[in-house]
Parts: structure tokens; C-alpha cells; sequence
């Protein structure tokens, strides 16, 4: 497998009140194709600032993040762009849409922006659609955003994010605002998702969602702390016994 | 705590607070300094006649024989209470030179007058009454008070014969009676002893001498009566139709008061807006202060402390804003008219506290909507999950636009009410300017050459020596050979064609009790037939006559009736036969028969001289025929028909000022509209443009997406001003048409292409530009920001 991100050396600085804030530390990990990677920490810990800076969302204050063999600090704000919409796919805690459109219309407008995608806005539609199917709420696709249920909005969200056929998928704590029950629904999109093939970093505080993952990166005061390997996905007999062990770990890591 | 929550909120919400309190500021100034000019303008005419001393009744008169025989009728006149008489001479523009030429051109007879005689107050630019004129220098007024036509300074020659007077022109006056364009008089206001200089030559008081009577009664109607046969007046007007002369200033001034209206809502409809608007986004707050026990009344008691608070910063600086913003628009129509009003602090400070109760009272209205959401709008984003409506009904999937275009187009249909206030705002402004190109261009065109009750003809050569010659001459024949010199000159230079003249002479006209003295016209060469009548047939013989609807209604006549006039020194009987419209003496004159036999002492007025080529040539050869007798006739002021039509009412050329005016102004209305409407859209929309990045876009989809917004309002605002366009003319300028003597049968000239695209299109690149600008604000949102969006 090859390295889909390599981060070397990242830092992350704010100035706020002229005073400097080091969110990231000289942090250096890598993610290989087809890799599911959870990323936690306690609050302040600068978990989502690694998730924003990884895919480009925000700048880096030095070193670099190597995504899909292209050098993130080198490109502009356009070309960045393209990548995000080409070769990334976000994932949200808020399920944020655009609150004018339909759900099918948020879902398909990333591939109607796309110029990669030289598909017909019918067949796109189509496509869409299916999405929407395989996630279980093609009822939805003609409401308004507000008139299904979160667990809906953020299987909405995943299409949307999928829509492209990204290299990886960015989730800033996908379930955080989502009851037990949905919050299983949506992670097991994202493992299948992970186990066709999609390259998938999130950001958790949930261990039950951790465990689904391949590794886990415990990050504290913007340095990595350690990792946890599980080494295999995630399967339905072995879920309880990899809670365990990433608790036993995060215990040890001082979580 | 209130005041803790409050002083929190104005520093958090800092952007949306600023829009609001730049509003404040705007809907104050712009109600104060309206207001201030509603006052001004509405009674501008009044105080302008009352500052100036004007009197009831004013009669300009000739010598004769270097006497005014005018004098004693007025001496004698029970009706007269009192009366003024300003001593005159006459001078026709080859009288005023500089350098040996011609200083400057112009239609009518201009008048000196005497500082020390005069019986008006006469007012600089400043408003101050003149008192005094230095010995070689003047004053000079009405169609002389013209940047465009004399300058400031410079030195001019005013030449009789062989008496000549160089003089200095020291600055422009406010003249209340010739003041107006209308009247297309200029008066020179000079030191007593170089008025002497010229009074004193028995041959410019023999042939240019004349006098003002300002005359004063308490019964007008007897007055007119006992005015109606005075010899030698070239004038004789009550006040009421010296105040209609003001009529085009007036029209500006009306502009400028539709313009002060169309503010004020604007910018009350804006303020509805955005205080609406900012309670929308603050439905998490007051869903949170519902949670932890605040009260309905307690809240809104919080916004209203708020409003109040920035209500009253704005409304002071509104004040102080208002008095240059309100003396920049009077500027317009002030060069001419002494303008205000005594109040002015006062009603500027009351308008100012009327916006602050205003704001109040819309904030105490939509606060109401407070009762209506509950806390759990605090965790659901201000959405009820009760709607059932649809947003919009477009969809992208099914959408043939472009992405940015859906983005833009589906914005405005899902949300019509945010965009419904600038669609109005746009609409009246196409409208406004839409309504003024109209006007000016049908006062450019040949359609309404019937209006000045004279043929269409090839050719008018206006010549004020012509004239003046005519009608100082006392030579009935004069006229005749006149007009066979120049068709003698036509054929010497290979255009032969034939002349005529309208003349026009001050008649006096019985009917039942009412006498008054009315402006007839004739053309001797021409019939009755060859002119348009609204109602009832042409005069076919001597002792039938025709009336504009003006006379008729002072008369209390109709057709068929009969009237007397005196003719010659003869009581003879007429029957009214027609009525017809036109712009002469606003629309108050009258029509005989070709060859009803009036003498040149009677003679009031008279058109310029009209020509017909014999060959009949097109437009283009009209023009070169025109240069070439511009040349022969060493004249500037040979015009084709438009031409005539133009130069004639005057008034293009203001309207055409207005409507600049109102570009400027609808374009600053509607940038500033855009600026902050787009600053709203962005304040609210952080998450949206937010999201938009994270997903992809790129900065200037999301410009052009927030840009073509404000595209597709100017379109739905083209499209609905170009439906409304032609209603809105007739309905504003039917009304000007109206007052300037045509009461109907205005053809309007619309050019399809600058009223339908041309102006929209300013209107449009100004919006776009504006749009565009703030737009790139978006470009400071980052997409992380989705993370730290609550």
C-alpha cells in the first residue's frame, strides 16, 4: 500500500492577544491508502486543528503534509480548492448543508462543480441517487434539510462527501451530535465505505468508534502521544474485544 | 445584567450593529434633509415671490414715440391698489458684444435695468439682496445667469449704434421675474450713472425704452379687465402664471422630492429589513434567554434598549449629515430660485427624532416575533421543523444553468422576501431615470411641433432683431417684406422655399362678465386648416376663432359660443369653432383666421421665421441647408424641427440635468443598498461560504455566486420597470406636459433601446461593481471555520 498522507514536522501556531499559541508540535505521522485512522485526544488538544491543517483547510505554520503525492504548502488557494473538491471528502459534526437546496441538489453539487466530472447533471443525478439508496434514505432526496432526522442529514453528508469518489475522506467527529443509534448507522457507512477501498481520518472522542478504525493517534498539547495499531478492520465478532484494548490503551495514555 | 447582555451583544455582533447604525444614520439624514427640502420646495415659488417683493400683477411694456402710453390706463385703474414702475431699455443679443462679436446668443428681448430704480429685490448666489453695482461692472440674470453662456469676469460691450458701454460682469443674479427659463429673458442689473449713459440717447429711449409695472390689487379679476386693452404691453401676467414660468425649476425640485420620498422608504424598507434580519439571527440567543427564565417582556425590553441606543447615535449623526447632503441637493435647483425655509434646525431635529421613534416602533413590531420562538430554537437552529412549504422549486439536478447562476437564481427564489426590498429599490430607480430620459427625449423630438401652434416646417430661423424690427418699426408692410428678402435669399443660394411667420398679438376678449387680455396667433401665409385641433373644426372664416382649454375654462365658454374682441380699436364678434393645445403662454392663447386683419401695434410676439424648401429634401440635406444659412444669415439659431422643439420648451436640457441627477443618485442608493445588503448576506452566511470551501469551491465561484445574486434582482427590477415604464411616464409626465400648457395628446418618444437596456445596464454595473467589492469579503472566511461554527 502506499502512503496516501505523510506529515512531516507540522506545526500549527495562532497568535492570539500577541500571545503564541502552539496547537501543533512537530507532529509526523503518515496514512496509507485504504487506511481507517481515528485521531483523539482530550479537549484543546488539537485534534480537529491536525484534521483542518491535513486536508488543506487550514494553513500550516511549518513543515508539511504530503497528500496523494502533492505537497500541500506549494499549491494556491485555487488548486487547493480542486483538491478538496476532486480528492477529498469532508464529514462534519454539524452536518452542515447549504440550507437552500435539497438534499439530492447538497449531495450532487460537489460533482456539478467538479470539471473532472464529465458526467451528465441527469446522470449525476442518477448517481446521487443511488448514494442516497445504499445509505438508506432515498425517501429524503427531494426535502429540505431541515425536515429529516440528523442521523439522515449526516448519511446525507457521507453521499455528499462520496459524491466525487475522493482519495480520502475528512470526519471532524462525525457523530458527535448524533444518538447511539444513528451514530452506529453512520460509522458503519463509514467502514464500508473504508472496506471498498476509501481512505478515511476522523476525529473522536467516542472509543466505540475509535475501535472501528485500523489505528488510532492519541494526540496531547499538539504532540503525538502514541499510536494504536490494531493492524485488521474491524469485524462484528471482534468489536467488544478492540473497545477493550483501546480503552486499556487510553487509559495508559492518561484519557 | 441587561446592560451587560447589551454591551456584549454590541461588541459581538459588531458587523450587523454597524449596518444597522449606518441605516439610522442614512434614514435620518435622508428624512431630515428631505423633509427640510419638502418645505423648501413646496413653498419654494411663495418664498422666493415674497423675498423677492413680487406683486400681484406684472405688466412689461414698450415706449412709443419714447413714451409708455401704458402709464396712464394704470395711473387710472380703480382696481389697482398700487404700483411700482421700473424704468427699462431693451437690447437684443447683437447689442451685446465682446471683442467685436456677438457675446452670446439668445431668443428673446433682454432688459437693463437700473440698480437704483429697481423695485424688486434682486439676490447674488448667496441669497443676499443686491444693493449696490459698481460704475463699469453689472449684474446679470435670467437667461445671462448661465455658466454655459457667460463667464464671471468677463469684460462686454453693450452697443447702440454709436453708443457703447464696456462694463464688467460681477456675478449672477436671482431674478424673480425672469428667473425662469421660460420666459427665455436676460436682464443686466447696472450702476445708475451708466444706465444714464444709455437712457439719456433719445434714439435707444425712442426705440428701446420701456418700463415694468409691478402692480398690486385686491381685485384681480377687475384688474385683468381693466388691463385687457393696454397698448404697446409685451406682457401681462398675474402672478400665478409668473409662478407657473418656475414650472421647470419646480420640476426639478419635484424630482428631487419624488427622489427624498423614494429615499425615505428606501431606507425605512432597508431599516425594516435589517432590524428583522438580526432578530432572525438571534434566534439561539433568545431561545437561550427563554431557557434559563427570561420574559417575553424582558426581552424585548433588551432589544429595544439596544435599538433605542444606536437608533439615537444614528439618528444625531443622520442630523449633522443632513444639512451639507440637503443643501447638495437643493444646489440643483437653487442657482436660479432663492430656496429654504426658517425652520430649518428645528423640522431637521424633529425629523431625526421621528426616524429614532420610527426604529421603535418597527422594533416593537417585529419584536413581536419574539413571543413566537421558544428555546428549543436554540438547539435547532431557528427552525421549527413545521414548514412544509417548499424553499424553492428548482432543483440543480434538473437545472440546464450553470452551478454559480443555480446558486444565485435558487438564493433569491428560495428566500424572495430578503430580495423584495431591493427589487422595489431598483424598480423606482430604473423608473425614476426611465421616466426623465422619456420626457427629455419627446422634448428633443419632432413630435410635438404641433404644441407650439405652427406648421411643421423644414427650416425655423429664430432672429430676435427680426423681431424687435417688426415690432418697433410700426410698419404694417414690414413683415411681408421680410419675408420676401428671405426667399429672395433662399433662391440666390439655390434653395428656394418659402417663408412664414407666427405673430402673435395681445388681444382683448369678452364673454359674459369676464374681460381679459389673450395672446392670439396668426400666420398670414399659412390657413387655420394646416393646424392640429383637439376638439371641433378649424376657423374657416374671418369671424371664427379657436382657444386652448385654458381660455375657454377662464372664459366659461364652449364651442359654438360667441365672443367679443377688439380689433383695431373694433368691438367684433367671433364664434369659438375649435380647441386646441399648446405650450404658448401655458397653454393660454388663442387662433384667428389668416385673414382676419390685425395691425402691428397690437403685435406682442412673434415666432421665427419658418422655411419650406420648394424641393422638399430629406433630413440630411435639411441639415446642410441649415449650416449653409447659418452662414448666410451669420446666425447660430436656425434649427430643424427637433431642434426648434428643443430650444423652444427650454427644458431638455433641465430634465436632462434631473435625470443625470437621479442616475448619480439612484446609482449611490443602490451601490450603498448593495454594500450592506451583501454585508448582511455575509454576516449570516459564514457557515454556508464556509462549507462551500471546505467542499471545494474556489473564492471566486463563492464572489460570483454572492455577485450574481444581486444580477438576477436587477434583472427581475429591469424586467418589471421596462412593464411599468410606459404607465409611469404618462401617469408623472402627463402631468409636466399638463402644467407647461399640454393638457393631452402627448406622443411620447421612447428609445426602446436606452430605456430598456441602456440604463439598467448602468444601473447594473454599479450594483455588480458594489457587489463584486464586498463579495471578496467572503475571501476572509476559511473553510476551518467549520469547526468553529456553534
Amino acid at each position: 500500500m502506499s502512503k496516501v498522507i505523510e506529515v512531516k514536522d507540522l506545526c500549527k501556531t495562532y497568535v492570539v492577544n500577541k500571545k503564541q499559541n502552539n496547537v501543533l508540535k512537530n507532529v509526523n505521522f503518515s496514512i496509507e491508502e485504504g487506511e481507517m485512522v481515528a485521531i483523539m485526544g482530550p479537549s484543546g488538544s488539537g485534534k480537529s486543528t491536525l484534521l483542518y491543517t491535513v486536508s488543506g483547510m487550514d494553513k500550516m505554520t511549518s513543515g508539511e503534509v504530503t497528500f496523494n503525492e502533492k505537497k500541500l504548502s506549494k499549491l494556491n488557494d485555487d488548486q487547493m480548492a480542486e483538491v478538496r473538491l476532486d480528492e477529498m471528502g469532508f464529514i462534519f459534526q454539524q452536518m452542515y448543508m447549504m440550507k437552500n437546496l435539497s438534499i439530492l441538489d447538497n449531495i450532487i453539487l460537489p460533482a456539478v462543480k467538479s470539471k473532472k466530472n464529465t458526467e451528465s447533471r441527469k446522470d449525476t443525478e442518477i448517481r446521487g441517487r443511488k448514494m442516497m439508496k445504499k445509505l438508506g434514505i432515498e425517501d429524503t432526496a427531494d426535502n429540505d434539510i431541515n425536515e429529516v432526522s440528523g442521523g439522515q442529514l449526516q448519511r446525507a453528508c457521507i453521499c455528499r462527501s462520496m459524491i466525487n469518489n475522493p482519495k480520502v475522506i475528512f470526519a471532524d467527529e462525525p457523530t458527535g451530535a448524533l444518538n447511539r443509534t444513528s451514530s452506529d448507522e453512520v460509522m458503519n457507512e463509514l467502514v464500508g465505505l473504508n472496506n471498498e477501498g476509501t481512505t478515511v481520518m476522523l476525529v473522536t472522542h467516542d472509543v466505540k468508534v475509535a475501535a472501528k478504525c485500523m489505528r488510532t493517534i492519541y494526540i496531547v498539547d499538539g504532540n503525538i502521544q502514541g499510536e494504536y495499531d490494531f493492524g485488521t478492520r474491524a469485524t462484528s465478532e471482534d468489536i467488544r474485544m478492540r473497545e477493550r484494548s483501546l480503552s486499556n490503551w487510553l487509559m495508559e495514555m492518561g484519557w | 445584567m441587561f446592560l451587560r447582555i447589551l454591551k456584549k451583544d454590541l461588541t459581538r455582533k459588531k458587523t450587523m450593529n454597524i449596518i444597522l447604525l449606518i441605516f439610522v444614520i442614512l434614514s435620518a439624514m435622508f428624512a431630515s434633509s428631505s423633509i427640510n427640502n419638502m418645505i423648501s420646495v413646496y413653498g419654494g415659488i411663495d418664498y422666493f415671490c415674497d423675498k423677492a417683493g413680487m406683486s400681484d400683477y406684472v405688466v412689461i411694456s414698450r415706449n412709443s414715440d419714447g413714451m409708455n402710453p401704458s402709464d396712464d390706463i394704470i395711473k387710472n385703474a380703480g382696481s389697482i391698489t398700487e404700483y411700482r414702475k421700473e424704468d427699462t431699455i431693451y437690447y437684443a443679443s447683437n447689442n451685446l458684444l465682446k471683442n467685436g462679436e456677438t457675446y452670446c446668443e439668445f431668443e428673446n428681448a433682454g432688459i437693463i435695468t437700473c440698480i437704483d430704480n429697481v423695485k424688486l429685490n434682486y439676490f447674488n448666489r448667496d441669497n443676499e439682496v443686491i444693493t449696490e453695482v459698481q460704475e463699469g461692472h453689472v449684474y446679470v440674470g435670467g437667461l445671462l445667469a448661465d455658466p454655459d453662456k457667460t463667464t464671471i469676469g468677463d469684460r462686454i460691450t453693450i452697443k447702440y449704434d454709436d453708443v457703447e458701454l464696456e462694463v464688467v460682469i460681477d456675478g449672477y443674479i436671482k431674478d424673480a421675474l425672469f428667473g425662469s427659463p421660460f420666459l427665455q429673458n436676460a436682464r443686466i442689473l447696472m450702476n445708475a450713472a451708466d444706465y444714464d449713459k444709455l437712457a439719456c440717447e433719445d434714439d435707444i429711449q425712442y426705440s428701446n425704452g420701456g418700463a415694468i409695472y409691478y402692480i398690486f390689487t385686491d381685485d384681480l379679476k377687475a384688474l385683468k379687465g381693466d388691463m385687457s386693452s393696454l397698448p404697446n404691453a409685451l406682457f401681462a401676467k398675474e402672478k400665478s402664471v409668473l409662478r407657473m414660468t418656475y414650472m421647470l425649476d419646480m420640476l426639478t425640485a419635484g424630482l428631487l422630492l419624488v427622489v427624498s420620498i423614494c429615499l425615505i422608504l428606501i431606507a425605512f424598507t432597508m431599516l425594516s429589513f435589517t432590524i428583522k434580519f438580526t432578530l432572525t439571527e438571534d434566534f439561539r440567543e433568545i431561545g437561550v434567554m427563554k431557557a434559563v427564565g427570561l420574559k417575553n417582556k424582558q426581552i424585548r425590553g433588551l432589544y429595544m434598549v439596544k435599538y433605542l441606543f444606536i437608533s439615537l447615535i444614528g439618528a444625531v449623526i443622520g442630523y449633522f449629515a443632513s444639512i451639507p447632503f440637503g443643501k447638495l441637493l437643493l444646489a440643483s435647483v437653487s442657482d436660479t430660485m432663492v430656496l429654504g425655509n426658517d425652520d430649518q434646525v428645528f423640522i431637521g431635529i424633529i425629523s431625526s427624532l421621528a426616524v429614532v421613534f420610527i426604529i421603535l416602533a418597527f422594533c416593537y413590531s417585529c419584536t413581536r416575533s419574539i413571543k413566537k420562538l421558544s428555546p428549543i430554537d436554540a438547539v435547532r437552529n431557528g427552525e421549527t421543523g413545521e414548514r412544509h412549504h417548499r424553499r424553492s422549486s428548482l432543483r440543480l439536478s434538473k437545472s440546464p444553468f450553470e452551478s454559480n447562476f443555480f446558486l444565485a437564481l435558487n438564493d433569491v427564489v428560495s428566500k424572495p422576501r430578503q430580495y423584495v426590498s431591493m427589487v422595489i429599490t431598483f424598480t423606482v430607480c430604473i423608473l425614476l431615470i426611465a421616466m426623465l430620459a422619456n420626457a427629455a427625449n419627446t422634448l428633443t423630438s419632432d413630435n410635438l411641433i404641433f404644441l407650439f401652434g405652427t406648421t411643421e416646417s423644414d427650416v425655423y430661423y429664430n432672429s430676435t432683431e427680426k423681431i424687435m424690427e417688426i415690432m418697433g418699426c410700426g410698419d404694417e408692410n414690414r413683415v411681408d417684406e421680410m419675408i420676401d428678402e428671405i426667399e429672395e435669399t433662399l433662391k440666390e443660394n439655390n434653395m428656394p422655399g418659402e417663408a412664414h411667420i407666427e405673430l402673435m398679438y395681445l388681444l382683448p376678449v369678452e364673454f359674459g362678465d369676464t374681460r381679459m387680455q389673450v395672446q392670439m396667433q396668426q400666420c398670414k401665409t399659412t390657413k387655420t386648416t394646416d393646424y392640429v385641433y383637439n376638439e371641433g373644426v378649424a376657423p374657416l372664416y374671418e369671424n371664427e376663432i379657436a382657444f386652448t382649454p385654458q381660455i375657454m375654462e377662464q372664459l366659461g365658454a364652449s364651442i359654438g359660443d360667441k365672443v367679443i374682441m377688439e380689433v383695431n380699436g373694433e368691438r367684433r364678434e367671433f364664434i369659438i369653432t375649435a380647441t386646441f393645445i399648446s405650450f404658448n403662454q401655458l397653454g393660454e392663447c388663442g387662433r384667428v383666421h389668416q385673414d382676419l386683419p390685425l395691425k402691428s401695434n397690437e403685435l406682442a410676439s412673434a415666432f421665427g421665421f419658418q422655411i419650406d424648401f420648394d424641393d422638399h429634401p430629406d433630413a440630411e440635406e435639411i441639415d446642410n441647408r441649415i449650416e449653409k444659412l447659418k452662414t448666410i444669415f451669420d446666425t447660430t439659431k436656425i434649427y430643424n424641427t427637433a431642434e426648434f422643439v428643443d430650444t423652444s420648451t427650454s427644458s431638455s436640457s433641465t430634465i436632462t440635468m434631473a435625470k443625470n441627477m437621479v442616475i448619480i443618485i439612484a446609482l449611490i442608493i443602490a451601490a450603498l443598498i448593495t454594500v450592506l445588503m451583501e454585508r448582511s448576506f455575509i454576516s449570516n452566511e459564514v457557515n454556508e461560504i464556509a462549507l462551500m470551501k471546505a467542499i471545494g469551491f474556489k473564492n471566486r465561484s463563492i464572489t460570483a455566486q454572492h455577485t450574481l445574486r444581486f444580477v438576477v434582482v436587477v434583472i427581475i427590477s429591469g424586467i418589471l420597470a421596462g412593464l411599468l415604464v410606459l404607465p409611469f411616464t404618462k401617469l408623472v409626465c402627463d402631468r409636466i406636459f399638463g402644467v407647461m400648457g399640454a393638457i393631452s395628446g402627448i406622443v411620447y418618444d421612447i428609445h426602446p433601446l436606452e430605456i430598456f437596456l441602456i440604463y439598467p445596464l448602468i444601473l447594473m454595473c454599479g450594483v455588480i461593481i458594489a457587489a463584486y467589492l464586498t463579495s471578496l469579503l467572503t475571501r476572509t472566511i476559511h473553510p476551518d471555520s467549520m469547526g468553529n461554527i456553534e
